[in-house]
């Protein structure tokens, strides 16, 4: 029986054993081939000393070692922590604390990035993947094909044992790692399997970074029913050409990735020369997609079924609408309505239930909701309604944030952000993180960071400060600090440095009026 | 023109980072030094630069893995007796 993720492989490979698992385009990884790294990896962990429970940090790009690293993990009784190697070592860093992370597991073409992460003092202590890090236990991918191929496990793990950490950006500035479990995990395999029909004769695009949450359709749904998914190497995702080419020629059956994808497909693609006649779903989530991209998609891959789907990382995402004909206008696509084994609430300012059709706070419960944050039971309590059910046991609500109302039809319509949280190329970024950096900064006397919409539709950073004197410090000097600081998508498009900051009434910045100024020049 | 590129790469698209050095012929692409929206830049600032148009049935792999593939690419374009 399947209770934890590792066991979709299993179960996988005993039906299917020469079916391929993972595929790059260039070279495949079968189910038993899969179980046999994957149990070969565990192996090497338990020598390295893991203990039930410990986080292990994967720092890969999109690749056949990612999908083997996160099982192994999990097969052996750890927890996976995925890291985005894009981030700056600081940040990576922190996480590795804030995880207490001992082992990570890498890749030869991560050295460059393990140099500079590596250059300063981390909790790690054993790294597999690449061997050219001095004072850690060091191994290679290719040492690993000498452990055994068959694994015991020396601790009992059940469903409710958490499996993975994916970190997101936290207001006070510093990311909040959400803990799922193999429950949560396999809930949502389960979840969009049954929603849109995927089974082994299906080939599923990985296209997003394995610390995003869009990249467990393919990394969980794919071996719990035995398809094929292909992790689109990273080579492609720059360069829509050559992404086209690979969609065409691995006939892929599902797509999921987030919509800046596929308008950067449709705008660089060529797709007028490529036959895209084997996709039979195309899923998205991450952010609105502008409903003109999605019109002229829909226009030229027509044998596709669309479908748009929402949630935060929190809840492994939670609602879906299909789409059922071309938008006609540019009124956003809806959300659509809960999927299945959740259950939405929709409050208003003081925590009731608001009135049919108006708006208020998605509240959601769900078989794919997180345990919690990271040991931060402070910020899991404040994230979380809870309910009493008639037995008398706690109900645990995720409170989204976001803003919601039911249409006319009885659709869910997503209305934005509670608070001054947004979204960039697919990526969250809270604004006042960003604001709290730049103020921290030695010449910023106040900093304003807000959301600037662009022509094509999508959402860019801006930002305003004043100097503490003046010529303290000039555009690029304060960009290069807060690359320094924060992933690139958190990083304002443009940081303009103004004498003063206008005023409203009660002395307060106003943020409006600065916004207007320099969204219109 | 090598050095050109590699300078904007470095200091416009690596995010500052001065502990990442580059040479032509490392792959910008399979290491994920380069991102979608950093190509994008980059490909506007090659046609900038060299004044060319840059077709999307262009935007491969093969033209854009590495600084040197992309000067090759630059010089095929701009004359295409060489090619």
């Amino acid at each position: 029986m399947i209770y934890t993720l590792p066991d979709s492989v299993l179960a996988s490979a005993q039906k299917s054993p020469d079916k391929v698992a993972f595929t790059d385009g260039k070279q495949t990884l079968t189910y038993s081939e899969l179980l046999r790294r994957m149990n070969q990896l565990a192996n090497a962990l338990l020598e390295a000393g893991l203990q039930k429970g410990d986080r292990v940090g994967v720092y890969n790009n999109r690749g056949l070692e990612t999908g083997i690293a996160i099982y192994a993990i999990m097969r052996a009784g750890g927890i996976y922590v995925p890291l985005d190697t894009g981030a700056p070592p600081q940040l990576t860093r922190y996480l590795l604390e804030d995880c207490g992370i001992q082992i990570l597991i890498s890749h030869p073409s991560q050295r460059r990035k393990l140099k500079a992460l590596l250059s300063e003092v981390t909790p790690l202590q054993t790294l597999i993947g690449w061997t050219g890090a001095e004072g850690l236990q060091c191994s290679s991918w290719e040492q690993l094909a000498e452990k055994n191929g068959s694994f015991q496990s020396p601790f009992p793990i059940l469903e409710m044992d958490p499996a993975y950490i994916i970190y997101t950006s936290g207001s006070t500035g510093n990311p909040k790692g959400m803990v799922h479990t193999h429950y949560s995990g396999l809930s949502y395999a389960r979840l969009t399997a049954d929603l849109y029909d995927i089974d082994e004769s299906d080939r599923i695009a990985n296209h997003a970074p394995v610390f995003f949450d869009i990249s467990l359709l393919g990394y969980f749904t794919g071996p719990l029913v035995g398809a094929t998914t292909l992790i689109i190497p990273d080579a492609y995702i720059a360069l829509p050409a050559s992404l086209s080419q690979l969609i065409e020629k691995e006939r892929l059956t599902i797509w999921y990735s987030v919509p800046l994808a596929l308008t950067q497909l449709l705008q660089r693609g060529v797709l007028e020369e490529r036959d895209m006649s084997s996709l039979r779903w195309v899923l998205y989530a991450g952010e609105p997609f502008p409903p003109k991209y999605l019109r002229e998609l829909m226009l030229q891959w027509p044998n596709a079924r669309y479908s748009n789907i929402y949630g935060p990382a929190e809840t492994n995402q939670c609602t879906y609408y299909n789409i059922p004909d071309p938008p006609q206008g540019d009124d956003p696509i809806p959300i659509g309505q809960v999927w299945g084994n959740t259950e939405a609430l929709i409050f208003d300012e003081e925590g009731q239930q608001v009135a049919e059709g108006e708006v208020g706070e998605l509240l959601i419960r769900s078989a794919t909701l997180m345990e919690g944050y990271w040991q931060r039971p402070d910020l899991t309590q404040k994230a979380m309604y809870i309910r009493t059910n008639a037995a008398g046991f706690e109900e645990r609500f995720y409170r989204t944030g976001d803003l919601v109302r039911i249409d006319e039809q009885g659709r869910m319509q997503f209305l934005g952000r509670k608070d001054h949280q947004i979204k960039t190329r697919g990526y969250r970024v809270e604004l006042d993180a960003v604001e709290a950096i730049l103020v921290a900064h030695e010449s910023v006397a106040e900093a304003v960071v807000f959301p600037v919409p662009k022509e094509d539709d999508t959402i860019a950073i801006g930002a305003a400060v004043t100097l503490k004197e003046t010529d303290a410090a000039d555009e690029q000097l304060l960009r290069q600090y807060l690359q320094q600081q924060l992933p690139f998508y958190a990083v304002p498009e443009s940081i303009r440095i103004l004498e003063s900051f206008p005023r409203t009434g009660s002395g307060k910045i106003n943020r409006p009026a600065i916004k207007a100024d320099l969204i219109n020049v | 023109m090598e050095q050109n590129i590699i300078r904007y790469i470095q200091e416009e698209l690596l995010n500052g980072r001065e502990d990442i050095e580059l040479e032509a012929e490392d792959n910008l692409l399979t290491e994920g030094l380069i991102e979608s929206m950093s190509m994008l830049r980059l490909i506007q600032f090659i046609e900038e630069e060299h004044d060319l148009k840059v077709q999307p049935q262009d935007m491969t792999i093969e033209n854009f893995m590495s600084v040197e593939a992309i000067v090759q690419y630059i010089q095929r374009t701009k004359s295409p007796e060489l090619q």
